[in-house]
């Protein structure tokens, strides 16, 4: 069979309409680019399990993720040692804890300490990995022991940024957190197995064989292999059982370790913890997506049909001198896979730059906090271009196969006979009519899901966080434990506190002294960032149960911190030296928090105190009140305007520093720096960046895929626009013949018109209700990590039906009236 | 239909005064119809014949108020309604026109009882029962009454077709013009449907018919030829066959 003819004949009817063919290649691009991206940016992040060097994926096994407070808690080193004792599930198995600093110096007392994502893991870590050091040893199970030397592995950036790749480290003495410390290995670039890791250090003996609940709030993370023949549906299934068990074994001061369900340990696939915060965004951002695709494909085919249409005597014309029919399937196909074929491959560019975009944001993401996982690097890969291809095959058979077995499908004796084609059948009515009510659906849950995340992103980054944050630089301070340790309930504990507390108000006042600093706050979390909430007691309105108390943020603050944050003492004192204590006796309430629950303006000299399980507080005595600020991002449902705020410096060993100052931001950092160099070397700051980066920082992947949305969004309006138009437009226009038959037989204009508004009406209805509850579905999964505005819900929920509306019932009125305007002979005959 | 009168009393139905009609088109304009001159009485039978592109299907849409005439009147019933506006033109086709066509046109997602209600549920006049009943009288008329609740895609040509006249004669039109109504059909179901328009006919309905057929056409009382958008021949049936013989 020769091809070339109808190749030929394809790239002519191409080439005839340059701007229905530049159209429809666009559509395709983006719809395929859109899908290719995101499939490769969330395949690397999240569903292309982690395997290092092994065929099997890498599974974490840790305690249930904590969405009220956003973050991954701990579980107890005995309850995952149970785990891997009492389950013989595992082909692999290792603890870690994770996301701390090491504080690195080196061997002379006058270098500064710098700091480094630290991980204390299993000696095995290594081995698990597949990767041994590039020099050195990795860790041994005598490394563990009480009393052993300790030592560290270095990362490459380690190794090459703090020691200048120096080859003779291995056996050199150190400084890590102010302990001296022996360089046992270093590991090859890139590598940085949990996640982050720059450092990796052997963990307590005691996480490893523990025989004991240990009374902190601490814990370890599990990484594992499942064992030949074992799947991940058999693994949850029997940590339930086992979690059921333990959480009955929990005695009461540890009761917080099981959430409110009873959930506690949970397995998940090991890349997934690491976006569980973000998760119902990236689906959200996958389901529109996919859906911009479906509407592409349907966009897409509509046009091809249409123009099949337009064919439509020519088609006949060849069925009649005998062509095949899968010869003429083929003709008709070629304009698809021409079209589909080119669109792929600009797709393929598209995803490509996308990609690189993405590399971009995560760098800016992480620059300050270095927290970027090290699978969060994304690329096109083999996996991809499969995908692509077998995206295109199938939009070519749904883009051309479908018109052309509907064309074909005709009364070509009657398109030969008298030039018509007939009335339109009623299986094609029907599918006219799913086509339209899918466009809608589809149209309204893109534009609802879009707008929503568009809306919520954008006001998130316009809220006001009630502090001022012009000419003001924070960093966080991080004391070295082995030079400032705090050992609780011992004869000591206050004298640690006092040198903890002295070294933060030493720096805070030798900061204010110098001319280019006007004043110095200190917080654990500063307001933007933190959040989550505790149960408190109100006294004399102590409910019966915790979870009927009220909740509210509560934050660590040095005394005279306000006026660096540009928060206003409202009533009551301020903080001063009668408020430093361990045990904080007092505390400062924002003004929403003392509105909403005493709001006869009684809040001064009430006391309140932190209730939980595991907690013995005492009671606190509110003796102000300060303007509202948000902790936490403003679109974070762990964010939170009330907060009480107590002076606790004595207890925290990292502490966030702002610093409101005069001149230019470089000096600042420079007076920070130098100013902690001259009280103690080996403390650090790191972290060190504006305000307005740091408010920032939780929001550049959000602002990014706001962007996305808003591609999305403005796509979806155009696909849903021009597809909504052509899908109703052809619907209508392959009613002509009907229009003319109900006129002939004696239809006013009015009522033709209302015919077709009002079952055009009926497949809105339809569309919006299925797209409605669509959309409903989605924000309800992204509700569980994001606070969306009354704005958004109004335009996403209301307005994006609007205009929905507004586009299908125009897509129908213009093409009914051109037809309604036709004489009734020319529509009974219309071509 | 008022059968016993339009058998008495014969008036006066349709009448073309110098009908044109032209059809402009960019380069050529093409006169469809020239001068048409042309009468039809209430109670008649008549059929249009001449080639192809002469103008009668042309001729029909003017009568059945499908299209406008660029020059002339129409008198239907005695009024002018050359001028109407498309509403008014919309309301008369309602009530005094009945159409048949070459390929049924049935509205495809209607049954068989619904399209012949469908002009009927045009008029504000008319009940839902006084439908109803006019439905089943039309049906019973083409003898389709067993397939009332058939769609379209269900039946025969032949059937389609008698749907198609039942739906033309339930609204009791003054008119019943078919456009080449058997021009879908094989030869018995063809012979069926004139058979049909015979018997409305002596029923007392007017009757104007296209056809290519010359055996369809000398069926009417008359016959009018149209060749180059002019009547070049109007006589009536009885004659020519007398001129055959």
């Amino acid at each position: 069979m020769s091809f070339s003819l109808d190749i030929k004949y394809a790239a002519r009817l191409l080439f005839k309409k340059p701007l229905f063919t530049l159209l429809t290649v666009m559509i395709v691009a983006i719809g395929l680019g859109l899908t290719l991206y995101t499939y490769s940016l969330l395949n690397h992040l999240i569903f292309s399990p982690l395997t290092l060097n092994n065929q099997k994926p890498v599974i974490a096994i840790e305690a249930e993720f904590d969405y009220d407070n956003m973050r991954r808690p701990a579980a107890d080193p005995i309850d995952l040692f149970r785990v891997k004792s009492e389950l013989d599930l595992f082909d692999g198995f290792g603890i870690y804890s994770g996301g701390g600093t090491a504080l690195i110096s080196g061997s002379g007392k006058d270098s500064a300490a710098r700091k480094f994502n630290s991980t204390f893991a299993q000696w095995n870590i290594f081995q698990f990995a597949g990767v041994q050091p590039i020099l050195g040893r990795g860790l041994q199970p005598e490394d563990h022991f009480e009393g052993a030397e300790p030592v560290i592995v270095l990362g490459y950036k380690a190794w090459k940024s703090a020691f200048s790749a120096d080859k003779d480290i291995i056996g050199t003495m150190i400084r890590v957190e102010a302990k001296a410390t022996r360089v046992i290995g270093v590991m090859p670039e890139g590598f940085a197995f949990p996640a982050m890791a720059e450092t990796w250090q052997p963990i307590s003996y005691k996480n490893l064989a523990p025989t004991e609940r240990q009374p902190i709030y601490g814990g370890v993370f599990a990484y594992a292999r499942l064992k030949d023949g074992v799947n991940f549906k058999q693994l949850e299934k029997e940590l339930a059982n086992l979690n059921q068990k333990i959480v009955q074994t929990l005695p009461e001061v540890m009761k917080f370790r099981a959430n409110s369900t009873g959930g506690y340990l949970k397995a998940y696939d090991y890349k997934k913890v690491y976006v569980l915060q973000h998760y119902p965004i990236f689906i959200s951002m996958f389901v529109v997506v996919f859906l911009i695709l479906l509407l592409a494909c349907i966009n897409i085919s509509n046009l091809l049909l249409a123009r099949v249409n337009e064919r439509l005597k020519e088609i006949a014309i060849r069925i009649a001198l005998g062509v095949p029919r899968a010869r003429l399937l083929m003709q008709m196909l070629w304009e698809s896979i021409f079209i589909c074929g080119v669109g792929g491959f600009l797709a393929l560019l598209i995803a490509g730059w996308g990609l690189e975009l993405s590399n971009g944001v995560f760098e800016q993401m992480f620059a300050v906090n270095q927290q970027q996982p090290f699978w969060w690097q994304v690329s096109l890969d083999s996996e991809a271009i499969v995908v692509l291809i077998l995206a295109i095959l199938i939009m070519i058979v749904f883009t051309g196969l479908w018109p052309a077995l509907r064309a074909m499908s005709g009364d070509f004796n009657a398109i030969l006979r008298d030039g018509t084609r007939g009335a339109i059948s009623k299986k094609s009515l029907r599918m006219n009519k799913v086509i339209v009510v899918t466009e809608v659906f589809l149209s309204c849950t893109v534009l609802v899901i879009a707008t929503i995340l568009l809306s919520t992103t954008y006001s998130a980054g316009q809220a006001d966080y009630g502090v001022d944050t012009e000419q003001r630089l924070t960093a966080q301070i991080e004391l070295p434990f082995k030079s400032y340790p705090v050992n609780r309930r011992s004869a000591m504990e206050a004298e640690q506190h006092k040198k903890r507390l002295d070294f933060f108000s030493n720096l805070k006042n030798k900061l204010e002294q110098l001319p280019n600093v006007n004043a110095v706050a200190f917080m654990r979390s500063l307001p933007g960032t933190g959040g989550g909430t505790k149960y408190v007691e109100i006294e004399g309105r102590e409910a019966m149960t915790l979870t009927e108390n009220p909740s509210w943020n509560i934050d660590m603050v040095a005394i005279d911190s306000w006026e660096a944050l540009g928060i206003k003492l409202i009533a009551g004192r301020d903080f001063d030296y009668r408020d430093n204590s361990r045990r904080p006796t007092t505390s400062i309430i924002s003004e929403s928090l003392a509105k909403k629950y005493f709001p006869e303006g009684d809040a001064i000299g009430k006391r309140t105190r932190t209730v939980g399980i595991g907690y013995d507080l005492p009671w606190q005595t509110i003796v102000g009140i300060v303007s509202d600020v948000t902790h936490g991002s403003a679109m974070d449902v762990a964010s939170a305007k009330n907060t009480a705020y107590v002076v606790q410096m004595g207890g925290m060993r990292r502490m966030t520093i702002a610093i409101h100052y005069l001149g230019s931001e470089t000096m600042a950092r420079k007076s920070l720096q130098d100013t902690i160099s001259s009280i103690d070397g080996d403390v650090a700051a790191y972290h060190i960046q504006s305000y307005d980066a740091l408010i920032g920082q939780p929001m550049i992947l959000l602002s990014a895929v706001s962007k996305l949305f808003l591609f999305c969004g403005v796509m979806a309006v155009l696909l849903a626009a021009s597809g909504i138009y052509a899908v109703s437009a052809n619907s209508i226009i392959q009613r002509t013949q009907e229009i003319g038959v109900r006129r002939a037989l004696g239809a006013t204009d009015a009522k033709v018109m209302s015919l077709f508004m009002g079952q055009a009406s009926a497949q809105l209805t339809l569309g919006l209700l299925i797209g409605l509850t669509l959309s409903f579905g989605a924000i309800n999964i992204m509700t569980d990590t994001m606070i969306i505005s009354h704005t958004s819900y109004a335009i996403g929920l209301i307005g994006m039906p609007l205009l929905v509306m507004f586009m299908v019932l125009l897509a129908t009125y213009i093409p009914t009236r051109k037809i309604v305007l036709m004489e009734p002979s020319n529509a009974l005959h219309h071509d | 239909m008022d059968t016993n009168n339009k058998k008495t009393e014969k008036r006066l139905l349709v009448e073309f005064k110098k009908i044109k009609k032209v059809f402009t088109t960019e380069t050529v304009e093409t006169r469809a119809l020239d001068n048409i001159n042309l009468t039809i009485e209430q109670g008649e039978y008549l059929s249009i014949t001449g080639p192809s592109g002469c103008g009668k299907s042309t001729l029909l849409s003017l009568l059945g108020l499908l299209d406008t005439s660029s020059e002339g009147d129409y008198y239907l019933a005695g009024h002018q309604v050359a001028n109407l506006s498309r509403d008014e033109r919309a309301k008369i086709r309602n009530k005094e026109i009945g159409f048949i066509f070459q390929a049924f046109n049935l509205i495809s997602d209607l049954t068989v009882a619904e399209n012949i209600e469908l002009p009927l549920s045009y008029r504000d006049d008319i009940s839902k029962q006084e439908r109803n009943t006019m439905v089943r009288e039309s049906l019973k008329k083409v003898d389709m009454l067993h397939r009332e609740n058939h769609f379209p895609s269900q039946l025969s040509g032949g059937q389609q077709q008698r749907v198609a006249i039942a739906r033309a004669i339930s609204g009791n039109p003054s008119i019943i013009l078919a456009d080449e109504p058997t021009g879908n059909l094989d030869s018995k179901n063809a012979q069926r449907i004139m058979a049909l328009l015979d018997e409305l006919h002596h029923e007392g309905a007017t009757i104007c018919m296209v056809t290519h057929d010359p055996r369809s056409a000398t069926r009417a009382q008359r016959m009018i030829e149209v060749f180059d958008g002019k009547i070049v021949l109007d006589q009536s049936t009885d004659k020519l066959s007398a001129i055959a013989v």
